[in-house]
C-alpha cells in the first residue's frame, strides 16, 4: 500500500511539472489558436539561463524569478516580429514558422550552452529528502508539488477575478466580439504568448532538478505537453491541470503496472480519452 | 472565429501554354538522364529524394487537399518498410509479391488508425494520428524477437523481377523513377476529379458537404487509405533502397520531417512537397558537410519560407514564373476560396 | 455551385502541379548534379598518386542527446593527429565531418555520401550501434575500411562482422562480462540488474550474468526503464520494493543522471551498493551526477585518473587544448586516430590495395592511454584490459580510479 502511495506521490510531481509547461501552451492556443512547437524551446533556453544564474550568482530563488523573464522576452521576439504577421494566414504556417523556430532555438542554445549532459542542483534546504511512509522522499518534489498547486489557484483566480483575466478569457470566448469593444486584441495576443513562454521558461527552471539540462530534452518535452494539453482540452486552463495530473499518474503507474508498454502508456491514455471525449477532457467543443 | 483561409488564393497559373509545356518535358528528360551522365551518387541522391517525395505527395492528399494535418504518417510508410524486411530476410525477394503485400500492410495500418483518428478534428485528429504511429513504433522497438529491436532489421535484399537486374544503383533508379512517376500521376489524377474536389470540399467546408448528402467520413477514409497505399509504396521502397530499417522509421520524427517536407514545398500542389522532399534532403545533407550549425540553418530556411514564401517553395517558383511572363491577372483559374466558418483548415 | 468549383479547381490544381513540377525537378536535377560532380573527380583519381591526401569520413553524432560523445571523438583524434602534423605514410591527411543524428537512416545517408560522393578512403566513427549495423553492408560490399570508434554492439564483432571493420573501442560483453565474477567476489551473491532497454542495454546485462551467474550469484529482479526515459522515480520505487543488496545498471547520456540522481534523492544509492557499466559514471556525465556518483563501482577499459605514462600525456595534453578533462570516447577518438595514422605507415600510404591495407592494420599494435592496445586478427576487435573503477573524491574534484585490473579481454566472437 505504502508502494502504491509513495507513487502517486510521484506521479502527482511529475503531473505538476507537466502543468506548468502545459498551461502555457495552452493558454496561448487558446487565445490565438497557434500550437506553439516551439514551446519546448523555450522550456530549454529557460533551463538553461537558469543554470548560468545559478552558477554567476549562486542563487536558485533568483534563477527562477529571472529565467522566465528572459524566456518571455524571448518569446516577444518571436511574436512581434514573426507571428503578428502571420495571424490571417494559415495553421500550415504557423506550424512550420514554430517549428523552424524550435529547430533555431535548439541549436542557439546548443551553440551556447554545450552538447553535454548538465544538472541543477535543488537549491539549499530542498536537497535533502525527508521521510515519508517509512522511506526517503526528495523535499524538492513535494515543494514542486506545493508550488505547483499554488501557481495553479493563482493563475485561476488570476483569469477569474482580474480584469485582465477577463479579457483574456473574452477573448478566447469570441475574438471578434471582444475586438469591437474596443480591446486591443492584438496587445493582448502578445502579452499572452509573452506569458505563455515566461511560464515555459519557469518549467525549464522548476524541471531542471528532476529531469535534467541537455540538447534534445525539448522535443521531449513538447510532445509530453502537446498530450497533456490535448487531454486536458485545448485552450481550457482546468484542462491543463487535470490534464497534467492525469497524464503524471498514467506515467508513474502505467511504468510500474504495465512495463512492456512503458514507451506508449501517455499515448495510449490520450487516444483512450480522445476516443471517448474528441475535444479533450474539459474541450467544449472539437476544433 | 474566422480564420480567414480564403487568404491563401489558388496560385496564378497564367502565362503561354508553350512554356508550360516545355518545362516537364526538360524535367522529365533530366531525370531520365540524370543516371546515365552524373555519378553514381547522384543516381542514390535522386533515388532518395524520389523516395521521399512519394512520400510527401501522400500526405499532401490528407494536408493539403482534404485538409488533415497527420503527425503519424510514418505509420503506414514504416509498416510497409517492415514487411518487406521480415519478408525479403525470409525468403520472398520477388518483387512482384513482395512489393503489394508490403502495400496492403501499410494500407490496413493506415485504414485502422483512420477508423479511430477520424472521429477528432483539427489538433485532436493530429495528435490521434500521433498516438496511433507511436504504437506502432512502441511495437517495432519492443517485439525484439520479429523486428530486431532498436538494432533494426539489416541485409534487405535488392528486390527481383523477372528478367531484370535491380541490384543495382542505376536499374533500383529507374524502378523507383517509374514506381514514383505512376504514384504521382495516379495522385493527380484523383485530386482532379470530383472525387478530389469532394476532398476540398471536405477541407473547406465539412458540415456543408454533409448538409449536401456526402458521407464525409467515408470520403475522409478513402483519403487517408489512399494517402496510405502511396506512403506504404515510398516505405516498401525505402526499405529496398537502404537495405535496413530500423524503429526510427516509425518514429514521430519521420511524421513530423514528411510534414516539414509538404508545408516547405507548399501544401495542396503535388510538386511542391516533391521539391520540399528535394529541399529537405539537400539542406540536410549540404548543409551539414560545411557547418555544424545546420539545425540552425534549416529551422531558419523554414523561416524564411513562411515570411517570404507564403505558399512554399513551389509557389514562390509560379510565381517567379508568372512574373516572367507577366503577371496579367492575380488569378484567371479560381478565386479566392470561399470563407469556411468554423471548421476549416487544420487547427 | 459545387460543379463550379470542381472545375475551376481541378483546371488551377493541373496547371499548378505542372508548373511547380517543372521549376522544382529542374532545382532539383542541377542540385544533384553539383553534389554529383566531386564524385565524379574522385572516382577517377589513379591510386598512385601520393600527393594527394588522404580523405578521411569521420561519421559521428554532433547533435541530440549524444552530441558531447561526438564532440570528445573529434577532439580526441584532433590531438593525435596534430601530434603527427596531419601526415601518415607520405600523405597529408584531410577530413570530412558528417553528423550521424543518432538515427541509422541518417547515418545510412551520410555514410553513402561520404564513401559514394566524397570518395574518402576511409571512414571512422559511428557513436550509436544501429548506425553501424545499418552501413555495414555498404562498408563492407565497398571495401570501405571503417574504424569504429563507439558503437559497441557485439553482432558488430560476431554474425555482423566484416574483415573491412575495425573496433578500437568495446564490445558490450567486453565491458560487462569480465565484472559479474568480480561482482560475485567483492560486492554481493544476489544483485538487481537495470538497464535502459534497448539492445546494447540488454546486451551488457547478459553479459554480466554470463559470469555472475556461474559464479553461484542469484539475480533477484530486473527492472528495465525504455530508453529516454524522463522520470525514474516509478523505476526507483520498484527497485527498491525488490530490496536488493546490490544493482548492477547500464544507463549512459541523460539516462544515467537521471537514474543517479532520482537513486540518490530517494536513497537506493545508501541503501544498497550502486554499479553499473562504466558509461553510467564516464566524465561526459560526471560532473552533472555529482555527489550522487559518489562510491559507484563501474567496469571500463580506461579512467581519467588511469597511471600509466602515455594517459599522464594524453589527459594533460587534452586538458590543456580543449580545457576540459578527457573522457573515454575522447580516448577512444585519440587511439582511432593513430590506428589509422600507424596503418596508413605501415601500408607506406597506399589506400587503393585494400586488403593490405588491412593487413597492415591488423598489425598496429601500440602503448594506449588504456593499456596495450592490440586487434584480435579473427574479429578486427581491440583486445583490451577492463578495470574495475570507483567513483571518489580527488583533491577539489569528483573521479573515477581504477583499482583493479581484471586482465587482457578479447570478446568471444570468432
Amino acid at each position: 500500500m505504502t508502494f502504491y502511495l509513495l507513487q502517486a506521490l510521484n506521479g502527482c510531481a511529475y503531473g505538476m511539472l507537466l502543468f506548468l509547461l502545459a498551461a502555457g501552451l495552452s493558454l496561448i492556443f487558446g487565445l490565438m489558436e497557434i500550437v506553439n512547437l516551439a514551446h519546448g524551446g523555450f522550456y530549454l533556453l529557460g533551463a538553461y539561463l537558469g543554470l548560468s544564474i545559478v552558477r554567476w550568482t549562486g542563487s536558485f530563488w533568483l534563477a527562477l524569478a529571472i529565467a522566465p523573464l528572459i524566456t518571455g522576452g524571448a518569446g516577444f521576439l518571436l511574436e512581434w516580429p514573426f507571428l503578428r504577421p502571420l495571424y490571417r494566414r494559415t495553421h500550415l504556417d504557423q506550424i512550420l514558422l514554430t517549428f523552424g523556430f524550435a529547430f533555431v532555438l535548439t541549436d542557439l542554445t546548443r551553440w551556447l550552452w554545450g552538447a553535454g549532459v548538465q544538472s541543477l542542483p535543488a537549491p539549499r534546504g530542498l536537497d535533502q529528502s525527508v521521510v515519508i511512509l517509512g522511506t526517503l522522499f526528495p523535499a524538492y518534489r513535494l515543494f514542486v508539488i506545493g508550488a505547483g498547486a499554488a501557481l495553479a489557484l493563482g493563475l485561476w483566480l488570476g483569469l477569474v477575478r482580474s480584469r485582465l483575466g477577463a479579457v483574456v478569457r473574452a477573448g478566447v470566448a469570441n475574438r471578434e466580439m471582444t475586438q469591437a469593444l474596443g480591446i486591443d486584441v492584438a496587445a493582448v495576443f502578445t502579452g499572452v504568448f509573452v506569458f505563455g513562454t515566461a511560464l515555459a521558461g519557469l518549467a525549464g527552471v522548476a524541471a531542471a532538478p528532476i529531469l535534467g539540462v541537455f540538447p534534445g530534452v525539448d522535443f521531449e518535452i513538447l510532445i509530453v505537453t502537446l498530450i497533456v494539453v490535448v487531454v486536458g482540452g485545448l485552450g481550457t486552463f482546468s484542462g491543463a491541470f487535470w490534464g497534467g495530473l492525469l497524464i503524471g499518474e498514467a506515467e508513474t503507474f502505467g511504468k510500474v503496472l504495465v512495463p512492456q508498454a512503458a514507451l506508449v502508456v501517455i499515448y495510449i491514455v490520450m487516444a483512450a480519452v480522445l476516443l471517448a471525449r474528441p475535444a479533450g477532457l474539459f474541450g467544449g467543443r472539437a476544433r | 472565429m474566422n480564420r480567414a483561409p480564403g487568404a491563401r488564393t489558388f496560385l496564378p497559373a497564367s502565362g503561354a501554354s508553350g512554356g508550360r509545356r516545355v518545362v516537364p518535358v526538360l524535367v522529365a528528360a533530366a531525370l531520365l538522364l540524370v543516371p546515365l551522365a552524373g555519378s553514381r551518387f547522384a543516381a542514390t541522391t535522386l533515388t532518395e529524394m524520389l523516395i521521399f517525395a512519394i512520400f510527401a505527395m501522400s500526405l499532401d492528399l490528407l494536408v493539403g487537399y482534404t485538409g488533415l494535418v497527420s503527425l503519424g504518417h510514418a505509420a503506414p510508410f514504416g509498416v510497409a518498410a517492415y514487411a518487406v524486411a521480415l519478408l525479403s530476410t525470409h525468403g520472398s525477394v520477388a518483387l512482384a509479391a513482395t512489393l503489394p503485400a508490403a502495400i496492403v500492410a501499410g494500407t490496413a495500418a493506415a485504414a485502422l488508425i483512420g477508423v479511430f483518428a477520424l472521429r477528432a478534428a483539427g489538433v485532436y485528429f493530429l495528435m490521434l494520428t500521433l498516438a496511433f504511429a507511436q504504437m506502432a513504433y512502441a511495437v517495432a522497438h519492443e517485439w525484439a524477437g520479429v523486428t530486431g529491436g532498436t538494432n533494426g532489421l539489416s541485409g534487405i535484399p535488392r528486390p527481383v523481377l523477372p528478367g531484370a537486374d535491380l541490384g543495382g544503383t542505376v536499374p533500383f533508379y529507374y524502378l523507383v523513377l517509374l514506381l514514383g512517376g505512376l504514384a504521382a500521376l495516379v495522385l493527380a489524377r484523383i485530386t482532379g476529379s470530383p472525387f478530389g474536389a469532394a476532398l476540398a470540399g471536405v477541407r473547406e467546408n465539412e458540415a456543408r458537404m454533409r448538409a449536401m448528402g456526402y458521407d464525409t467520413f467515408r470520403l475522409k477514409m478513402a483519403a487517408f487509405a489512399i494517402a496510405g497505399a502511396a506512403a506504404a509504396l515510398s516505405g516498401a521502397l525505402y526499405a529496398y533502397y537502404n537495405g535496413f530499417v530500423s524503429p526510427d522509421v516509425l518514429y514521430w520524427t519521420t511524421s513530423g520531417q514528411v510534414l516539414v517536407m509538404v508545408l516547405l514545398g507548399g501544401a495542396r500542389t503535388l510538386a511542391g512537397p516533391a521539391v520540399g522532399a528535394a529541399a529537405v534532403l539537400l539542406l540536410q545533407n549540404l548543409a551539414s558537410s560545411y557547418t555544424e550549425r545546420w539545425t540552425l540553418i534549416l529551422g531558419a530556411a523554414f523561416i524564411l519560407v513562411v515570411l517570404a514564401a507564403p505558399s512554399g517553395l513551389a509557389g514562390a517558383a509560379a510565381r517567379l514564373g508568372g512574373a516572367r511572363r507577366r503577371l496579367r491577372a492575380v488569378d484567371p483559374g479560381a478565386g479566392p476560396l470561399p470563407p469556411a466558418p468554423s471548421e476549416g483548415t487544420a487547427r | 455551385m459545387g460543379e463550379d468549383r470542381r472545375v475551376a479547381s481541378r483546371k488551377a490544381i493541373t496547371r499548378r502541379t505542372l508548373l511547380c513540377g517543372a521549376a522544382g525537378a529542374g532545382l532539383a536535377g542541377a542540385a544533384v548534379a553539383g553534389i554529383g560532380s566531386p564524385a565524379a573527380r574522385g572516382f577517377g583519381v589513379p591510386a598512385v598518386l601520393a600527393a594527394a591526401p588522404v580523405k578521411v569520413g569521420l561519421l559521428v553524432s554532433y547533435s541530440k542527446v549524444y552530441g558531447q560523445l561526438g564532440e570528445d571523438i573529434t577532439a580526441g583524434m584532433t590531438l593525435y593527429l596534430d601530434g603527427v602534423g596531419w601526415t601518415a605514410g607520405g600523405r597529408r591527411i584531410t577530413w570530412i565531418r558528417e553528423d550521424e543524428e543518432i538515427d541509422p537512416q541518417v547515418g545510412v545517408r551520410k555514410a553513402r555520401k561520404l564513401i559514394e560522393a566524397d570518395g574518402v578512403d576511409l571512414l571512422t566513427g559511428i557513436v550509436a550501434t544501429p548506425t553501424a549495423y545499418a552501413i555495414r553492408d555498404m562498408v563492407h560490399n565497398s571495401k570501405t575500411i571503417l574504424v569504429v570508434s563507439n558503437a559497441g554492439g557485439n553482432l558488430l564483432t560476431r554474425a555482423r562482422r566484416s574483415p573491412y571493420i575495425f573496433r578500437v573501442s568495446f564490445t558490450s560483453w567486453q565491458v560487462s562480462a569480465p565484472f559479474g565474477k568480480w561482482f560475485y567476489d567483492n560486492v554481493a551473491r544476489t544483485a538487481v540488474l537495470t538497464a535502459a532497454n534497448y539492445g546494447f542495454g540488454t546486451e551488457s546485462l547478459a553479459a554480466f550474468k554470463e559470469t555472475f551467474v556461474p559464479a553461484g550469484g542469484r539475480v533477484t529482479g530486473e527492472v528495465l526503464p525504455p530508453l529516454n526515459n524522463t522520470d525514474y522515480a516509478p523505476y526507483i520505487a520498484q527497485i527498491q520494493k525488490l530490496g536488493p543488496e546490490a544493482t548492477y545498471n547500464f544507463y549512459s547520456g541523460s539516462d544515467a543522471v537521471r537514474f543517479l540522481q532520482a537513486a540518490q534523492q530517494y536513497g537506493l544509492t545508501k541503501a544498497s551498493r550502486t554499479t553499473g557499466a562504466g558509461f553510467m559514471v564516464e566524465q561526459d556525465v560526471l560532473p552533472a551526477e555529482g555527489a550522487a556518483a559518489l562510491g559507484i563501482y563501474s567496469p571500463l577499459h580506461w579512467a581519467l585518473t588511469l597511471q600509466n605514462p602515455e594517459n599522464l600525456a594524453f589527459t594533460r595534453a587534452y586538458k590543456a587544448r580543449f580545457k576540459r578533462d578527457a573522457s573515454v570516447f575522447a580516448m577512444q577518438g585519440y587511439d582511432a586516430a593513430r590506428v589509422i595514422v600507424e596503418g596508413l605507415n605501415r601500408a607506406g600510404g597506399n589506400t587503393a590495395d585494400k586488403d593490405r591495407l588491412v593487413e597492415a592494420m591488423t598489425a598496429v599494435r601500440f602503448a594506449s592511454p588504456r593499456g596495450p592496445f592490440e586487434f584480435d586478427p579473427n574479429t578486427h576487435n581491440v583486445i583490451q584490459s577492463v578495470y574495475v573503477r570507483q567513483v571518489r573524491q580527488v583533491g577539489r574534484d569528483i573521479a573515477n580510479v581504477a583499482f583493479v585490473n581484471l586482465g587482457r579481454i578479447a570478446d568471444p566472437g570468432k
